[in-house]
């Protein structure tokens, strides 16, 4: 019925984003897209209905994300049970995240928000409790296989499904420790391909203090110059002038 | 007004007061049907189409939204979604078969608190002057007798700095497009609609009565005659649909 399945494909649109509201250059995320991104983060939230109660408070926010390079935009507006997910949205958003797309990610990720936000990944503008309530809500979200499988196939056969796949969990995690640790041990202490991590500390120190010796000889050389240059402090004093003379160039 | 006064109603010319009564048998026969056959009319993309009118209506948290000849409730839902506790949606349609269907829908699915339903008029809203923040009319208008009359309507019952938005079927701009899209709507659509609705007769109207739309430009003007300001339109799959947005300033 229609070739352009949505408004990306619009001529109209294309030829005048400001008035369509987008925004002015980068990438617009074709509707069918947003369309998927929304069913596929609904049915994620469905699977775990306890902790979709986290985007509660955001009922009615609305967050803008601009994922940098890309310079695409899309806006989230949290529902009591369901996300809504848009390209551009014409209103000013509550709060809008800016970043990489893997910094993005990581935030969303994160433990600590803070290590993500600090050091300048990602930017917030606007109200920033809303951002860390977003994280807060998708990092808070674990959904119960278990519990799904049972509805499936009833409780007396997820629950030793659920039983073996933990175990098999665990013992791949054990044994991907323990082949860590070896591997560790074989290039460091047998080859000694390695440093060990003592090695790698007394190293370290031994730089900052060549570093700090540098600094002191490069402070010293530069106070002998300026000696040299202006004649000795009290002659200087007596004339009434501040010896001015152009300093060694500065050491790396 | 004279007895002889007629309107049009898909390709033929009905007394005006007839208009009304044929669009609700209309209405009345695809009810129970009308969202699995938008789907496969549109070919599921009347969705997108929606999405896009509600990415432009911005509609905020705490604000207060009419949505006219609502249907089966696409955009109402949507909306409820946004405005949040504290504001309104309010979902109207003129005809109680299809509002019903909206209605249900929309509390089997849990939406409730926001919205409220009423059963009204484009031509003649029941709401007091400047009450909401947002109208919005999706593939409504062109089954209104007197469209002029509804556009004043939304205009009146905006509040300053309101904006209205008017989703609706319309002229295709390229020619080769128009062919395909002819050929599918008089050919292909009423076949479906026997099919699933077993009435051919009402997708033959439909089909007729978007032929019978004011086109892109004459709608912008029409929305202008209202009082609309700022009014632009945006064309959707090469303009078989189109967004008129318009606002009250």
């Amino acid at each position: 019925m229609s070739p352009g399945l949505d408004s990306h494909s619009d001529p109209d649109l294309s030829r005048d984003p400001q008035q369509a509201g987008v925004a002015p250059d980068g990438l617009q995320v074709p509707g069918a897209v947003l369309a998927a991104i929304e069913g596929a983060l609904n049915s994620y939230l469905t699977l775990d209905p306890e902790g979709a109660q986290g985007f509660a408070p955001l009922y009615g926010r609305i967050i803008g994300i601009e994922i940098r390079g890309l310079g695409a935009r899309l806006t989230l507006v949290p529902g009591p049970d369901r996300l809504q997910v848009f390209g551009s949205y014409d209103a000013t958003p509550d709060c809008l995240i800016r970043g990489a797309p893997l910094a993005l990610l990581r935030m969303m990720t994160a433990e600590r928000k803070e290590s993500e936000i600090g050091p300048g990944a990602v930017e917030i503008e606007g109200d920033t409790a809303i951002a860390h309530e977003l994280a807060k809500a998708l990092g808070g979200l674990d959904v119960d296989w278990e519990e799904q499988l049972a509805r499936l196939v009833g409780d007396p056969i997820a629950h030793p499904v659920g039983q073996g796949l933990r175990g098999l969990a665990q013992w791949g995690r054990r044994t991907g420790d323990t082949l860590t640790a070896d591997l560790k041990e074989y290039l460091e202490e047998e080859v000694r391909l390695l440093p060990t991590h003592y090695e790698l500390e007394a190293f370290l120190a031994e730089v900052d203090t060549l570093r700090d010796d540098v600094e002191r000889l490069e402070a010293r050389v530069e106070r002998l110059a300026r000696g040299r240059h202006a004649g000795p402090p009290l002659a200087r004093k007596r004339k009434g002038k501040r010896a001015k003379g152009p300093g060694p160039a500065k050491a790396q | 007004m004279s007895d002889r006064e007629t309107t049009h109603f898909g390709y033929k010319e009905v007394p005006v007061e007839e208009k009304a009564g044929r669009v609700r048998a209309v209405f009345d026969s695809v009810a129970s049907r009308y969202d699995l056959m938008n789907d496969l009319m549109s070919l599921g993309i009347h969705r997108l189409w929606k999405r896009q009118t509600v990415a432009l209506a911005g509609v905020r948290r705490g604000q207060r939204v009419l949505d006219l000849a609502s249907g089966t409730g696409d955009l109402a839902e949507r909306f409820a979604g946004i405005v949040g506790a504290e504001g309104l949606v309010i979902m109207s349609d003129i005809n109680a078969a299809m509002l019903a269907q909206g209605r249900d829908r929309l509390l089997d699915l849990g939406r409730v608190g926001n919205l409220r339903y009423a059963l009204a008029d484009a031509e003649r809203l029941p709401f007091a002057p400047e009450t909401f923040d947002c109208v919005t009319i999706g593939f409504g208008l062109r089954n209104v007798t007197r469209k002029e009359w509804a556009l004043e309507e939304m205009f009146r019952v905006l509040r300053p700095g309101g904006r209205a938005l008017i989703l609706e079927f319309s002229h295709p701009n390229s020619r080769a497009l128009s062919r395909v899209y002819d050929l599918y709507s008089f050919s292909v659509l009423p076949g479906l609609g026997r099919l699933i609705a077993a009435d051919a007769e009402s997708y033959r109207y439909l089909a007729e009565s978007i032929r019978m739309h004011p086109d892109q430009e004459t709608l912008k003007g029409m929305m202008e005659a209202a009082g609309f300001e700022r009014c632009s339109y945006f064309n959707l799959s090469g303009g078989i649909v189109a967004i008129h947005r318009g606002y009250k300033l």
